[in-house]
């Protein structure tokens, strides 16, 4: 740091004195401003940024001394040489006590002179220095503590005993504290809830290494689930002086876990099913119970192998089912004119409804507008409607399909007249796994996961289904799905 | 011998077909539920010697909905059950009859699927229980 456009101001009551001083700065290119008595430099201190203030001692109205301490009343900073007759020498020893940074014997050549003011400006620019240094650590300071209150992870620390340094509003929301009432405050039977109190307390009695302290939880109820991180804080000697818990708000990721596991758990009962069964009637054939009846030997083979299919469908479904899980950043997304995908899945099952006799009307227009989506989604979502609307419709009935296009939107429906389904088994019917149950007990095999991967795909298109359903007269899909935007008429 | 009837529920045809067919070759008469409400309302129609229950039909734990019915009700509330599953552990439910048979009330608690001779046994076991 260099200091610039340098002000001095020479205050002397001796005009030759002062007009000497003067001449002097002004060959080293200072400003310089001149004042015959303290009160006149009192006066140009206020309404001036002075540098250095050189003065005399002997002044009318107001001595040196007093000059002295009026100047670091308004200016701790302006750096004061005093310029004195020998006579006054203890004088000037005095005034350096009372603050002058220097001084100097009338007479003086102005080398002397000179060098007096380059360190006294030296000085003055360590003075400024010190000073930035100090109005940094302030804004740094302040600046941290924005950072901490900003935080979404909640931060405590505390003293040596235990007291509350500084808590950030995270951590009050987290623990339901109010601000006032816990600064200073002993963190025992303040945070309600003993575990993380304990915690904190252990930390506190062990002084050790400045590390995070073994992992754990704190369950707070309501779902809501803690991970405090405690840190003991340890000066450069060694002692422990405090402690630094930061609290990270877990119950999301702990809810998302919960969910996997129970999805886990319907996964493994849902393919030991068909298995069970398998193994049941290979056991009634091994162990004898139908010896003899060759009828039932071949019916019980042939169920089995129905559910051995099941199985296989069900772990295909459940690969369709992660891979629809795949956020839609992940797929590759396109315009896409969805008639063509559903011309081709009417023509797939036009031979299945025909074997069952099956009244298969398509009605899709040539052309659609465009929506934002994955061709072979879209397909899995057509094939999955269709195929359920054939395969719960019995003989001789019929099978809609149809669109009709709004403003911004796409309806997509497909209409059957078969089983149906309770008002109980509407409301499930998106679940994983589930199954109406006159599907069950008519034996009409299915994973129980086609609607709910179409139903994902869907949302994941920004669409939605609907359904509809009579118990015993058929079932109404509609798909419904937003238009491209610049393609709205 | 005495005619004796079991209901069997289970909501999988399959299991029904397969334990129907291991009792009825021992002579027994067996009946079937799928839901635990088809269950219940045979089981207050009818007099049964003994239940064979699912644990898991339309609802998780809709054997045990059955049960609890079953014990509270005075006509039947001595009526062995017999409560099958596929779930035991690592399925979310993880339970040995031996420590939870308080709150269970069923008498007798067995892995799907079982074989013949086992539930065979487990069947005859329970039956003369009953009688004894």
């Amino acid at each position: 740091m260099t200091l610039e456009n340098i002000k001095v101001l020479v205050v002397d009551d001796d005009e030759v004195s002062r007009i000497g001083c003067e001449r002097i700065l002004e060959l080293s290119k200072y400003e310089v401003d001149l004042a015959e008595d303290g009160m006149e430099g009192l006066e140009k201190i206020r309404n001036n940024n002075y540098d250095l203030v050189v003065t005399d001692l002997m002044m009318p109205r107001m001595d040196g001394m007093q000059f002295l301490e009026e100047i670091r009343k308004i200016d701790e900073k302006i750096v004061p040489i005093v310029i004195t007759g020998y006579a006054t020498i203890e004088n000037a020893v005095d005034a350096v006590k009372k603050g002058a940074y220097d001084y100097l014997a009338k007479p003086f050549t102005p080398d002397e002179f000179r060098a007096k003011i380059e360190r006294a400006l030296e000085k003055r620019r360590l003075l400024l220095e010190a000073e930035k240094l100090r109005a940094e650590h302030i804004i740094e300071k302040t600046r941290t503590n924005t950072i901490i209150n900003c935080m979404s992870e909640g931060v405590i620390a505390t003293n040596k005993e235990g007291q509350i340094l500084l808590i950030n509003p995270a951590a009050l929301k987290m623990l339901r504290l109010k601000d006032g009432d816990v600064f200073g405050k002993n963190v025992l039977g303040l945070l309600s809830n003993p575990d993380l109190e304990k915690k904190i307390a252990d930390a506190l009695s062990k002084v050790t290494s400045c590390e995070i302290l073994e992992k754990f939880e704190v369950n707070l109820g309501n779902g809501r689930v803690l991970q405090p991180n405690i840190t003991p804080v340890i000066d450069e000697n060694g002692a422990l002086i405090g402690t630094v818990t930061v609290l990270i708000d877990v119950s999301e990721e702990k809810k998302i876990d919960q969910m996997k596991t129970d999805f886990l758990s319907l996964v493994a009962h849902e393919l030991k099913a068909p298995l069970g069964a398998i193994e049941g009637y290979l056991n009634l054939i091994l162990e004898g119970v139908i010896t003899g009846n060759p009828e039932k030997e071949k019916d019980y083979i042939t169920k089995s192998r129905d559910r051995a299919n099941e199985l296989l469908a069900m772990v295909n479904d459940l690969l369709d089912l992660t891979r629809a899980e795949k956020k839609v950043t992940a797929k590759v997304m396109s315009a896409l004119d969805i008639s063509s995908v559903l011309r081709g899945t009417c023509e797939f099952y036009k031979n299945e409804a025909k074997a069952k006799d099956i009244n298969f009307a398509c009605d899709v227009p040539d052309q659609l507008p465009p929506i934002r989506g994955n061709e072979e989604d879209m397909g899995r979502v057509f094939d999955n409607l269709v195929s359920n609307a054939i395969k719960y419709t019995p003989e001789h009935k019929s099978v809609h399909v149809q669109v009709t296009v709004e403003k911004n939107k796409i309806n997509v429906i497909v209409k059957d007249t078969g089983i149906g389904m309770s008002e109980e088994d509407k409301h499930k019917i998106f679940d994983e796994f589930y199954r109406a149950k006159n599907a069950v007990s008519q034996r009409i095999s299915g994973t129980g996961l086609g609607l709910s991967i179409a139903k994902r795909i869907i949302e994941d298109h920004n669409g939605y289904i609907e359904m509809d359903s009579d118990l015993g007269n058929g079932s109404t899909f509609t798909v419904v799905l937003p238009v491209i935007e610049e393609n709205i008429k | 011998m005495k005619d004796i009837k079991i209901l069997l529920a289970d909501d999988d045809p399959d299991f029904i077909e397969i334990n129907k067919t291991i009792l009825e070759s021992k002579g027994y008469t067996v009946e079937e539920a799928y839901t635990s409400s088809d269950a219940l309302k045979k089981l207050r129609e009818n007099q049964y010697d003994l239940l064979v229950l699912d644990l898991m039909m339309e609802e998780r734990d809709a054997g045990f909905t059955v049960a609890y019915a079953v014990r509270e009700d005075e006509n039947m509330k001595h009526m062995p059950i017999l409560m099958l599953s596929s779930a035991q552990e690592k399925t979310g439910f993880t339970f040995q009859l031996s420590n939870d048979k308080e709150w269970m009330k069923v008498d007798d608690f067995a892995a799907k699927p079982l074989k013949p001779s086992e539930l065979i046994e487990r069947v005859e076991k329970l039956l003369n229980q009953d009688q004894a």
